[in-house]
């Protein structure tokens, strides 16, 4: 090949490469716009809403709290419509970072969003590293193969059996203090995402699985008959909207944000919506 | 620069959690997966190699397959599938209570590993030169007696290092195992990290047990290189040659 083809073509690579890179870094947001101009909380003083955007994670698998509509990539659920509900009275739009549970914390604090409103139910050791604006409150649920073939009543009944459970969520520190007074172990299988802890439910690889009662109760519902939850919820607790330590302005007008949208009505009927009066914060 | 470091990074979790039983336990299962997969891919693949060579086409095809089908699906895929998967087709306690994560692990990653093993030994086999074949056959031995004695033997030298590359690969592929409920190194340190928040201790300390494997594999993998070497006027220098060198003894 002639030398000046050879460097041409050279250059065209490299120039090729750079575009894809560049191309690449992009952020991956869901938008689910809220109306501008909402009510009447002031956000000047709040650094993080200066871009009239509420930067959300999530992970969002995790229905009926955050999930994919079926076959789209946009994302439903009641943290989903509360987000909405809470930036539309903040006067700005919101967006949905979807992130991996087990990093979420660690992500708000590297300043990836602005706020992270994932299932996350408030704990001593979380509320060390970021502040929490509570939301709902919600208790654990247990998930049997249909028929309950185990018997499995609470969570004394766990005992001896494989249960499996996410990452990082609250339900891995119950099972391990239910285990301190357990005459036989409970066999705990880790997972990275709840869905997989259900699938091996299903499966029959797991005894029961271990979630927030809500997505217990929807993981039962669309398991075509093979699994059901026990009736029982177990240690209500409430969830929180997580906030940085610094981010001391944006805690308070989204509190202020929430006490309006219960005050006026959103609240409740947002929860109604999806049948989920039951977990209102009290 | 180092007191910037030194606050946000903190020795103390590190230092405790290097030896932690949990994190052995997570290495430990890393260790036995990646040992016995290992073996399982090695043994299939040298078969699956001689097969490729052949000149049966149906040994040949079969092969083919086989090496076409498991190289060109990702490992995390095919565990999902052969383990969640099988378990949702085949509705059968005798199946279900038998087939257990762990073995799950070994036979997919093994069966995975054959594959690769199965163009190493291929390589291996096409290395050596066909004068070779020739001699053995005009010996009258038939090919699989060739193979056995004469081929394979001085195929395996040509084939010690990418093996010694696909161990290690396959050491660090095992952390994708966290999708089927296995808790290895990686997902060991993971796991503690989710609790105290200390991620970037917590994946120092998994970095450095990996370390210590491949560094102590690779000083075995030389050691074999110059055994395999006997003979040749140029010997391979090893970490243990060169020490030995240095001490004043004579090797080679």
């Amino acid at each position: 090949m002639p030398r000046v083809f050879r460097t041409f073509l050279l250059l065209a690579l490299v120039a090729l490469t750079a575009a894809l890179v560049f191309s690449a870094c992009g952020d991956d947001d869901d938008d689910n716009g809220g109306n501008g101009g909402g009510g009447d909380i002031d956000i000047s003083g709040v650094p993080e809403l200066d871009d009239g955007v509420l930067t959300v994670g999530s992970e969002i698998a995790y229905a009926p709290f955050e999930f994919f509509e079926e076959g789209t990539e946009t994302p439903d659920g009641l943290d989903i419509d509360l987000a909405g509900a809470i930036a539309a009275e903040l006067g700005v739009s919101v967006e949905f970072t979807n992130t991996a549970f087990d990093g979420i914390i660690a992500a708000l604090d590297l300043e990836d969003f602005d706020v992270l409103m994932s299932a996350m139910t408030i704990t001593d050791e979380r509320s060390e590293v970021i502040d929490f604006v509570p939301y709902i409150t919600v208790g654990t649920g247990i998930v049997v193969p249909t028929g309950n073939p185990d018997g499995i009543a609470g969570l004394d009944d766990l005992c001896g059996k494989t249960v499996a459970v996410q990452i990082s969520t609250i339900q891995v520190t119950m099972l391990e203090t239910q285990n301190d007074s357990c005459e036989n172990d409970i066999n705990i299988v880790v997972f990275p995402d709840n869905p997989l802890a259900v699938e091996d439910l299903r499966t029959g690889g797991s005894d029961a699985n271990f979630s927030d009662y809500p997505v217990a109760f929807v993981d039962a519902e669309a398991s075509e008959g093979t699994l059901e939850v026990v009736n029982t919820q177990i240690d209500p607790e409430p969830y929180g909207i997580g906030v940085r330590k610094a981010s001391t302005e944006l805690n308070t007008v989204i509190a202020a944000a929430l006490d309006a949208i219960i005050a006026d009505g959103t609240y409740a009927s947002i929860l109604s919506d999806w049948d989920l009066s039951s977990i209102a914060l009290d | 620069m180092n007191e910037l470091l030194a606050i946000r990074f903190d020795f103390d979790t590190f230092w405790d959690f290097l030896f932690d039983p949990i994190i052995f336990k997570g290495l430990w299962e890393t260790l036995k997966i990646t040992t016995l997969a290992m073996i399982f891919g090695v043994l299939l693949g040298v078969v699956l190699a001689i097969m490729r060579v052949s000149k049966n086409p149906v040994a040949s095809s079969a092969a083919g397959l086989y090496v076409w089908f498991w190289r060109g699906t990702p490992v995390i895929l095919q565990l999902l599938l052969f383990f969640f998967g099988l378990k949702q087709l085949i509705d059968e306690d005798i199946f279900r209570d038998n087939w257990t994560r762990f073995r799950a692990a070994v036979i997919i990653f093994g069966l995975n590993e054959a594959a690769y093993m199965a163009e190493i030994g291929r390589a291996g086999i096409l290395s050596v030169e066909s004068g070779q074949m020739d001699a053995a056959k005009s010996l009258g031995m038939t090919n699989l007696q060739a193979m056995r004695r004469i081929i394979l033997p001085q195929a395996v030298r040509v084939m010690v290092p990418p093996t010694g590359n696909e161990f290690i690969a396959l050491l660090k592929n095992t952390s994708v195992l966290f999708a089927i409920g296995i808790v290895e190194l990686t997902n060991a340190a993971k796991l503690q990290a989710s609790r105290n928040f200390r991620f970037m201790e917590l994946y120092s300390v998994a970095a450095v047990w990996y370390l210590m494997v491949v560094t102590v594999f690779s000083i075995a993998q030389a050691e074999l290189e110059r055994k395999l070497a006997a003979g040749e006027r140029d010997q391979p220098e090893t970490l243990f040659s060169r020490v030995i060198k240095v001490m004043g003894g004579s090797r080679g």
